[in-house]
């Protein structure tokens, strides 16, 4: 390991790693721009110049691109370097608009940051700008071409991490230009990185355009809940409304980035046509008055039909917490069935790949990213984890072969971009002895005997979920044995049903004469039911999630439930009549539409409503280890804990 | 819609190549002998032909200034402007084209016989300052010279 000196400071760090790395590592930040620890070493910018006083190599050097070596003695202070690096971005800023003030990037902008770091402050170049006309890019993101510095980071990312190939740089010298042959919307699935990596404002969230500066926000750490992949992000509100999403970063998963539909795919959550008020048979009332009312019609019911008329629902869109809440209900209410898929295909996926997947067996993403065989199984990678794809990529790049075996029952969405060869059965797929090999299943049904197939090719696993949260919620099915839901529901013996964030049927089936409903979003169906009770999203809660492959992670609430500020209906400040002049100038502490409760604390609730004991804690027993689990952490397997 | 023939013959052209992407310039450069300069049509054709997308070859095409991305005149005028030329009197020679065809830099001259490109070093830099006519080379140019260029290539 090379020992060397920056700054007057000892600094020791593996083979291999860039002085700009090392510096960074006791806490120096170099200025940089090309630079980005996830992308190859381009030296484009000329702007992390250090000074070498001594040692193997001397003189003005670029810190990114400079491996440290032994006996180095780095300045990043030094007057030489200092001038450098202000001169640079001189010229870097030279064509720049400075339009900070109508950029979305402002705030949140590393060329902001690093101009002033570096050392410019004040424009000398007098003379005419270059400018650039625009492409529209589709309904993502904004191209703003004049901001551009010329630091390649979106071609580099675009091309050789994405492997898009209709995004690129075009022109020389003073003209490079990058965009795409002709305007549209950017193929990859991955294009709204574009957003995160470029330093500056060239290209920016078409979807959360003008709405709040950095400083506005309020954001948590969160996990993505689209799909099982768990992908962290950042989302950020203002005003009770969600901007952005924004990836973060967390090596043991998603790197730095995330997909296109974890980024943009946000409108359902901002919806004015969420439900926010608690009902009784259609009528707006107060929470606790709903549990209530919803207590004593079990309580009713129960003692009529007994318990085992009762079916308690949930679904993978639950977090742990609310599973395992649930559990708990069904614990109070003796007899009631536990339903956590709305059918039975469903059901054996998750389960089965619980079942199936252990510490040992479990592909991880570096697994994937270091593979030399992998194998896609009946499955739209970009649909399902469209996260996965830039790691089977590297390994691909790397030399790995990748099969896709398709029956022909699905087809691609997008064309993959890498190189693959496309099988008719696994009997096609070889892996050879000793080969590092991961075989990736979709959430589509498996037959059990190409599973057991599977299984016996030796290769690690990556078995996707049908829902986001489905590790998490099939292992608390499988011990607390769960029925799917549309095989209790055709048993006929079933009078009521309590759904939890569940995936209901178009209609229930005669007989059922109580339906309450706790959710964030509402069918037709959860509308007409007797009791409804709001409930929080994963951006607004806290919880724990669990990804395919079995790794916990702790998503924070960014910010409380409520109606967003922006657009929201006057009937909220004019509860007088007639309506006041002016929204009223006396404090109160409601906010408008905010009466969503956590899922889990709403089974908490009523269970405590129906007599039983109050339930502060819901990871209780095996699961208590994941209490104090940090959101930033990276996330913990839980093949441990789950066998215990 | 390029010839059947010509396409053929540039599909043997990258077969040939260790890496498609090798042959590119040399696709560009048929096809835009074929079409007068590189139309978008020209770049589809090529991308089919090299297996790239269009992006990718339009990369390569707008990186090098002797492929054309816009409609050019008979000849295209290529002038040195890298250091040696520039010391030697680019700006003069310039000057005295500008005057003496009515256009500025890019343009073509009203008869579409010249179009007027300044270009990056050709290699040439001991017969500074250099520059070419519809491909053909002249060095030590002179602004009585120039006149005399002129007159030559607009007459061949």
């Amino acid at each position: 390991m090379p020992k060397l000196t920056i700054d007057n400071i000892p600094v020791e760090v593996p083979q291999g790693t860039s002085v700009l790395e090392a510096a960074r590592s006791v806490g120096i930040t170099i200025p940089h721009f090309c630079y980005h620890p996830a992308l190859a070493i381009a030296a484009a910018c000329r702007l992390c110049a250090v000074k070498l006083l001594d040692g193997p190599v001397k003189g003005i050097q670029m810190s990114c691109s400079l491996a440290a070596q032994d006996g180095m003695v780095v300045s990043t202070t030094d007057p030489e370097a200092m001038k450098l690096r202000s001169l640079v971005i001189e010229w870097l800023m030279i064509n720049h608009p400075h339009d900070c003030p109508v950029c979305d990037e402002g705030g949140e902008c590393l060329l902001q940051d690093f101009t002033i770091a570096g050392g410019h402050g004040r424009r000398r170049y007098q003379g005419n700008k270059r400018t650039h006309m625009n492409q529209y890019l589709g309904e993502g993101i904004y191209h703003e071409m004049n901001r551009c510095i010329q630091c390649y980071r979106c071609v580099r990312f675009y091309q050789e991490y994405a492997g898009g190939t209709d995004f690129g740089v075009m022109g020389s010298a003073g003209r490079v230009y990058f965009g795409r042959f002709e305007e549209g919307q950017l193929e990859s699935p991955l294009s709204g990185n574009l957003v995160d990596i470029c330093p500056t404002g060239v290209f920016t969230d078409k979807t959360g355009r003008f709405r709040a500066r950095y400083w506005d926000y309020q954001f948590s750490p969160a996990v993505c809940q689209h799909c099982s992949v768990g992908c962290n992000t950042s989302p950020q509100a203002f005003h009770r409304e969600l901007i952005k999403i924004v990836g973060r970063r967390n090596d043991n998963v998603n790197g730095w980035f995330i997909c296109d539909r974890g980024r943009f795919d946000k409108e359902y959550l901002n919806t004015p046509l969420r439900p926010r008020d608690p009902m009784v048979d259609g009528t707006p009332c107060e929470y606790e008055e709903a549990l209530a009312a919803l207590a004593a019609r079990v309580a009713d019911l129960a003692k009529v039909h007994g318990p085992e008329s009762i079916v308690i629902a949930g679904s993978p869109r639950l977090s742990l917490e609310g599973a395992l809440m649930l559990t708990e209900l069904a614990e109070h209410l003796k007899g009631a069935t536990l339903s956590f898929y709305a059918g039975p295909a469903e059901s054996e996926v998750s389960l089965g790949a619980v079942k199936l997947l252990n510490e040992q067996n479990a592909a991880t993403v570096r697994d994937l990213e270091g593979a030399d065989c992998v194998v896609l199984y009946e499955l739209d990678l970009i649909e399902e984890g469209a996260m996965l794809v830039p790691a089977v990529r590297k390994a691909a790049v790397r030399g790995g072969q990748v099969y896709l075996v398709s029956s022909g029952q699905r087809t691609l969405s997008k064309p993959l971009p890498f190189a693959y060869r496309q099988v008719a059965s696994l009997d096609e797929v070889i892996i050879e002895g000793g080969a590092k090999g991961v075989v990736i299943c979709g959430a589509a049904p498996r037959p059990a005997e190409e599973m057991a197939q599977i299984a016996s090719l030796g290769a690690k696993l990556m078995l996707l979920q049908p829902g986001p949260n489905g590790f998490a919620v099939g292992t608390v099915a499988l011990e607390s044995r769960a029925v799917p839901l549309s095989e209790v529901l055709s048993s006929g013996k079933v009078k009521a049903l309590l759904a939890f964030e569940a995936e209901l049927p178009d209609r229930l089936p005669e007989g059922v004469t109580l339906l309450a409903c706790a959710d964030w979003r509402a069918s037709d169906l959860a509308k007409g039911a007797a009791v409804f009770l709001p409930t929080t999203t994963w951006i607004e809660s806290d919880g724990t999630a669990v990804n395919f492959e079995g790794r916990a992670q702790h998503f924070q609430r960014s910010f409380k439930a409520g109606l967003p500020l922006k657009g929201l209906d006057p009937k909220y400040y004019q509860h007088q009549s007639p309506a006041p002049l002016h929204p009223p100038r006396v404090p109160h502490g409601e906010i408008p539409g905010g009466k969503e409760r956590d899922c889990w604390k709403v089974v908490a609730q009523l269970i405590e409503k129906m007599g039983g004991g109050s339930m502060a804690e819901p990871l209780t027993g095996k699961w208590g280890a994941l209490r104090d689990l940090d959101p930033e952490g990276g996330g913990i397997r839980v093949f441990g804990l789950r066998d215990r | 819609m390029i010839p059947e023939e010509l396409k053929k013959s540039l599909q043997q052209r990258v077969a040939t190549a260790v890496t498609a992407r090798e042959a590119a310039v040399d696709v560009m450069k048929e096809l835009q002998s074929h079409y007068g300069w590189l139309t978008d049509e020209a770049v589809g054709e090529a991308a089919e032909i090299l297996g790239l997308s269009t992006l990718q070859v339009d990369e390569l095409a707008t990186f090098y200034e002797m492929i054309y991305r816009r409609p050019v005149g008979k000849k295209v005028i290529h002038v040195c402007d890298s250091i040696s030329c520039w010391c030697a009197g680019f700006e003069r020679i310039m000057e005295h084209l500008r005057k003496k065809l009515g256009v500025v830099e890019g343009q073509t001259t009203a008869d579409g016989m010249f179009t007027v490109i300044p270009c990056c070093c050709m290699g040439i830099c001991g017969d500074s300052p250099a520059m070419t006519v519809g491909g053909n080379f002249y060095g030590s140019v002179t602004p009585e010279k120039l006149d005399e260029i002129l007159e030559k290539e607009r007459k061949n």
